[in-house]
């Protein structure tokens, strides 16, 4: 995970899916990602069908294969540690054989996890938090990760000046254990990410905050 | 790394999914009684913070590998166990969307098992130790305390999800493995989370000192101890549940899973530099894998409060000046 991944990759961002409601874009793939978690081992046919509608989206999307099998390999691992672990007790391991199921568990996560990814490249993540708050989610949250995601980019910028900063005086690599930096790195990034919220409170109640977001007709799209 | 889409069986999701969102709504209820129109922005950018903190990455001792703080005991004691929790759920959901770290399935257990029990469990732990103690050493060894519970008790609960989605019977071996190697895990969090507040209480002590928490009245200080109880109880029931379902099999199914799965799991390498004891070295105990498991969460408790006290002996000659902690612990991160 890197804040790099954050930059919006699309550059071929005129595609039929970009230009989606967002909304429908998200209810679909919830739809989708529910839908793939909630059909039995053993359905082959209704997996291939699953499988099929997804690599038709992701032709239809644009988004260079790439990306997405970067990102997929990088959980592969994890996924089928968890896959090998649930296989021996679930329910068709006894006619379908063990490997099967592990198998079956890990495809239907493969294709929940690439559907995800296809959204959050064909929507940029503030129109699909908008998307969310328009469909119900609550408007705290909603705002939260507003405020979150404007203020990740700029805690990435400092944190990377405070790690060259580091490395700049140290004078050697970091093998041995400098907990102690480290944590320090921790805590004045906190202070920092506190402090400045509380003086961008501060402006925005100069500014007659009132605890409402407000969003400008059409900004969210 | 977070439990992904389609490990859990449905039931479980759903059921973890009603346990989330009930937490959550409560714990924003409550939030915005507190923090009125300040909410959204201290939470966005804690949230960030969190989001931030989790990417410093920690060299581990021996292995190139390396390891990085959960935050859920941080966030509490920093915000309070409500604000923790909201601050966990929004890394969570970005992680969730953005990265695909953690299933949009499995969302609520992930919020289960880091939000409340790693945020509003965590705080019930930290609560009660720090007022016992009292002071800065209180904040500083109730924090790492909590924090090495929290993970623990993250790990007992994602055995516990595991176990539903699949059948019971292997239900002990998982758990006993699980804790073991996040006793391990925990000791990492802990050493962490304890020396983040304690380069927090040398520069602004104001933070984290009791004014800026609201007033707890009695009712809820006799329920904090209780959570604080069951909490401790249910660590020990963890470590000793084990002991009491002996299976004949027990050794041999843990030592073949070890093998077989240690080198797949990123999360389970760390174990085994900072484990005082992850291979059961203990010679004589080498027979019993449930006593080594008891005595690993024996030693990790004492080893946990060790440091913590030792860590909080910078507070025992007066309180150093805020410039002296500024320079004496992160000179260049200024």
């Amino acid at each position: 995970m890197r804040f790099d991944d954050l930059a919006p990759s699309g550059e071929a961002s005129e595609s039929p899916l970009h230009r989606l409601d967002s909304r429908l874009k998200l209810v679909l793939t919830i739809a989708y990602v529910v839908g793939v978690v909630a059909t039995p081992v053993g359905w082959w046919r209704v997996m291939a069908a699953e499988g099929l509608i997804l690599s038709l989206v992701v032709g239809l999307s644009g988004v260079a294969p790439m990306i997405l099998v970067r990102r997929w390999l990088g959980f592969l691992m994890l996924v089928g540690f968890l896959a090998v672990m649930v296989a021996p007790g679930h329910p068709d391991r006894a006619s379908l054989g063990v490997v099967t199921v592990a198998l079956a568990i890990l495809a239907k996560n493969s294709l929940a996890f690439l559907a995800m990814m296809v959204l959050v490249q064909v929507t940029p993540f503030r129109t699909l938090l908008a998307a969310m708050g328009r469909l119900g989610l609550p408007s705290l949250i909603v705002s939260t990760l507003q405020f979150m995601e404007r203020q990740i980019q700029i805690l990435g910028d400092e944190l990377r000046r405070m790690v060259q900063a580091r490395r700049s005086r140290t004078f050697r690599r970091s093998g041995r254990l400098d907990y102690g930096l480290l944590t320090g790195l921790i805590g004045m990034l906190f202070l920092r990410s506190f402090e400045r919220g509380e003086r961008v409170h501060a402006a925005m109640l100069a500014r007659g905050w009132d605890g409402t977001v407000r969003i400008l007709d059409g900004a969210e799209d | 790394m977070h439990i992904p889409d389609a490990v859990l069986d449905p039931k479980v999701a759903i059921a973890t999914g009603l346990i989330a969102s009930g937490g959550l709504a409560y714990g924003l209820r409550t939030l915005r009684d507190q923090l009125r129109d300040r909410t959204t922005v201290l939470m966005g950018s804690m949230a960030a913070f969190v989001f931030a903190a989790q990417m410093v990455n920690f060299p581990l001792v021996v292995l190139p590998a390396s390891g990085h703080l959960l935050g859920g005991v941080l966030a509490a004691v920093l915000l309070g166990p409500w604000a923790g929790s909201a601050v966990i759920a929004a890394v969570l959901l970005v992680q969730c969307f953005l990265f695909g770290d953690g299933g949009l399935t499995a969302l609520g257990a992930n919020f289960v098992n880091m939000g409340l029990i790693g945020s509003v469990l965590g705080y019930a732990i930290y609560a009660p130790i720090r007022r016992a103690i009292g002071g800065h050493p209180g904040i500083l060894i109730g924090a790492m305390t909590a924090a090495w519970f929290s993970v623990i008790l993250s790990s007992g609960a994602f055995a516990v999800e595991l176990a539903a989605s699949g059948d019971w019977s292997r239900f002990p071996d998982v758990l006993g493995w699980m804790t073991l190697v996040h006793a391990a895990i925990g000791l990492g969090e802990a050493l962490i989370t304890g020396m983040v507040v304690r380069f927090i209480l040398l520069t602004r002590p104001d933070l984290l000192e009791d004014n800026r928490q609201p007033a707890i009245s009695t009712g809820s200080r006799w329920g904090q101890v209780a959570l604080g109880g069951l909490a401790v109880s249910m660590a020990v029931a963890i470590f000793l549940g084990p002991m009491a379902s002996s299976q004949p099999d027990g050794l041999e199914f843990v030592g073949g899973e070890k093998v077989k799965f240690l080198p797949s799991e990123d999360l389970a390498q760390p174990p085994r530099i900072t484990a005082p004891l992850p291979d059961y070295e203990f010679p004589g105990l080498s027979r019993s894998r449930s006593a080594a498991t008891a005595l690993a969460g024996l030693v990790g408790t004492l080893v946990v409060f060790g440091v913590g006290l030792a860590l909080a002996r910078t507070f025992a000659g007066g309180k150093p000046s805020p410039a002296q902690g500024w320079e004496g612990i992160a000179p260049d991160a200024i």
